[in-house]
């Protein structure tokens, strides 16, 4: 307890040997009490880098999540929040640090393309690009040739290209391995299913879009009962029939075309009749129209000049008769060629013989006109 | 006694986090594990979160991955029961369900369990397409066409088989990847197809020609039928005049004589509207004049 007496400064005891036996020990050893200086000095650094320590342990939390991208939190494992919370969107963020929180950051480009891997036959990206293809043996293999058998047990090749965005991160993530091939798996399925509903004709031709659509709808139906969390924005299908019967297939198109050629030719045969005998028609109702009216004016003349005769015929009958035999005779022969036999002096008949030549016959003129 | 204080705090949460190091483990969202004791399973676990176990050498824990994986199988010959040979290949997508079955079964190794999952679907394939047509895979009547029938049947033979294998795995989804015919079937189908086309091209020929001439023949008879309607009509319109001229043809009648001598020049005038030559002899008026003039006849 002595030696701690020094140490109560306030007793005010004036002890000349006090200081001088209290701080002998510090003076004796004036080496520790520069390591005890040395040490204070470090243990602050020591402090400050703690610090420094403490505030990096915990700015370690902040991370950035960038445009094309979300990230989840997993506290023990277990996502933080719900539903669509549990992603956290572009931005600067906060989680407590590892082992405690764990950032899981899935990246979400635009969009998504997959073709199907099934059902047209084997050709390479080269062959394709160039439009050139080798020559389709006899028959198809199974193990290099894809195709597909349609629902009249016919064989058709088809392909399909689908675009899709990724609606849910979360499962399409969390829940699959790899989505991406479920998703193709889907869409040779549906290709599949689809193919074997349609025929031949109707996924070449006649249905070409009614095909597309219920691919699509097959795709859609089934990433939906998977919960894969994709949305499709674009379906395309490519079918041809296969390159051996190309040719057989083009003369069915030919024979199609020369058909609807003939169609169009009928048509255009059955215009240009109707209108015309509609021509014909109007025509042979004016000119009965035309001729109705003239026979009436002729009629209404005959009779004026009938009322206007009958007086001088009544008059003088016979005379009436020669003059106007005479002076009509006049009028008709001034067009008609005349030969005047005269009559022999001795009475007899003379006897006059023809050459005539046969006249090319005349067309008929209707009555009437 | 402060600076001891957070002495002792700090080793106290040194030891804690320690200990929680060696006592505590974590299982991820995408995770299942299954913790050993001394290598036997006794805890399931199908939750993510933070669990309690003690440190080895006492137990352990196995963790596996519990998300959808996808497999597809090789291609397999079978028979329907229509005797039509098909290649059939699936697709599936299954998971680790029970990491406490899935663990000593496999040994936690996934090509062990996907060469088992192929054995099953090879089995279930097999007893599925042979109780079905061919008809039942393709058809272009959709109530025939029993597609996802034989999906889920193959599916539900395949779970039930793991089932009672107890192997800790789950079928999540399963679907036919292809159908195909054996490289000598195809050719005849060719065959056919090409008989098909050919009757298709005589089919089209036919049609259109028929389809032409019962066009044509239509049009014409409408063309014949509008014209003979138009004859009908004008004579209708003459009929109306010639009723409309009636009462002034009564005029006539009152002197028939007059009526037929003016009919017969008429007609005689019309006679000559035509190119026409006449003889007459010189004692018809008015040629008659030239009956008494000194003429060339007696040189003749």
């Amino acid at each position: 307890m002595s030696e701690e007496h020094p140490k109560h400064h306030d007793h005010g005891h004036p002890h000349a040997h006090g200081p001088e036996s209290d701080f002998a020990p510090e003076i004796q050893d004036a080496s520790s009490q520069a390591l005890s200086e040395a040490l204070r000095s470090s243990f602050a650094v020591v402090k400050i880098v703690m610090v420094l320590m403490v505030v990096a342990f915990f700015g370690s939390g902040f991370f950035t999540v960038g445009p094309q991208e979300k990230a989840v939190i997993l506290r023990f494992g277990k996502p933080l929040g719900e539903g669509e919370n549990r992603l956290l969107g572009a931005g600067l963020h906060w989680s407590l640090p590892y082992p405690i929180d764990e950032v899981v950051k899935i990246p979400i480009t635009e969009q998504q393309i997959v073709s199907s891997t099934i059902g047209w036959y084997h050709t390479t990206p080269e062959q394709e690009l160039s439009g050139e293809e080798l020559p389709a043996g006899p028959s198809l293999n199974p193990a290099i040739d894809g195709y597909l058998i349609t629902g009249d047990t016919n064989i058709i090749h088809s392909r399909v290209t689908l675009r899709y965005h990724i609606e849910d991160p979360f499962d399409f993530t969390f829940n699959f391995v790899a989505a991406s091939n479920t998703v193709q798996n889907i869409l040779n399925n549906a290709l599949l299913y689809t193919a074997a509903r349609f025929k031949v004709d109707d996924i070449l031709l006649n249905q070409v879009s009614p095909f597309r659509e219920a691919v699509q709808n097959r795709v859609e139906e089934q990433s939906e009962e998977e919960h894969l969390g994709i949305i499709v924005e674009q379906c395309d299908v490519e079918s041809r029939p296969p390159r051996q019967l190309q040719a057989v297939f083009d003369q069915v198109t030919i024979a199609r075309q020369n058909r609807d050629k003939a169609l169009i030719d009928a048509n255009s045969y059955t215009n240009q009749v109707l209108s015309q005998a509609l021509g014909e028609s109007s025509m042979i109702i004016n000119q009965a129209s035309v001729a109705s009216a003239n026979y009436v004016t002729n009629v209404l003349a005959e009779a004026k000049r009938f009322n206007d005769l009958e007086p001088l015929y009544d008059s003088d009958p016979a005379l009436f008769t020669q003059q106007y035999l005479v002076k009509a005779m006049g009028e008709a022969l001034t067009n008609v060629e005349k030969w005047v036999q005269p009559t022999s002096d001795n009475g007899k008949s003379t006897e006059v013989r023809l050459m005539l030549n046969r006249e090319p016959p005349q067309p008929k003129v209707p009555p009437g006109s | 006694m402060k600076r001891n204080l957070l002495t002792v705090i700090i080793g106290a949460l040194l030891i804690l986090i320690f200990v929680l190091l060696l006592f505590v483990f974590q299982v991820r969202q995408s995770e299942v594990a299954v913790v050993t004791t001394f290598g036997k399973p006794v805890q399931n676990i199908n939750q993510p979160g933070a669990y309690f176990k003690w440190p080895w050498p006492i137990q352990k824990v196995y963790k596996f991955d519990q998300r959808v994986q996808n497999f597809e199988d090789k291609f397999s010959q079978n028979y329907t029961r229509d005797n039509n040979n098909l290649i059939v290949t699936v697709y599936t997508g299954w998971k680790i369900s029970d990491a406490s079955a899935f663990y000593p079964k496999f040994l936690g190794s996934v090509p062990a369990a996907q060469s088992a999952l192929e054995n099953m679907l090879r089995n279930a394939k097999n007893a599925v397409i042979g109780h079905h047509d061919l008809s039942d895979f393709v058809n272009t009547d959709p109530k025939q066409l029993k597609f996802d029938e034989i999906e889920a049947e193959i599916q539900q033979a395949v779970q039930a088989d793991l089932s009672t294998n107890n192997y800790g795995i789950s079928l999540e989804f399963l679907g036919l990847k292809k159908i195909e015919l054996p490289e000598s079937v195809t050719q005849s189908v060719f065959v056919r197809m090409n008989a098909d086309r050919q009757r298709l091209i005589d089919k089209e020929q036919y049609d259109g020609a028929k389809e032409a001439t019962i066009i044509r023949a239509d049009a014409d008879r409408q063309a014949a039928e509008t014209i003979a309607n138009a004859q009908a009509a004008a004579i209708r319109i003459r009929g109306e005049a010639e009723a409309a001229a009636a009462p002034t043809l009564r005029v006539f009648e009152k002197n028939p004589d007059l009526y037929i001598f003016l009919l017969r020049i008429e007609a005689m005038k019309e006679s000559m509207n035509q190119k026409t030559t006449l003889i007459f002899d010189d004692r018809t008026p008015p040629f008659d004049l030239f009956q008494h003039l000194p003429t060339n006849t007696v040189s003749q």
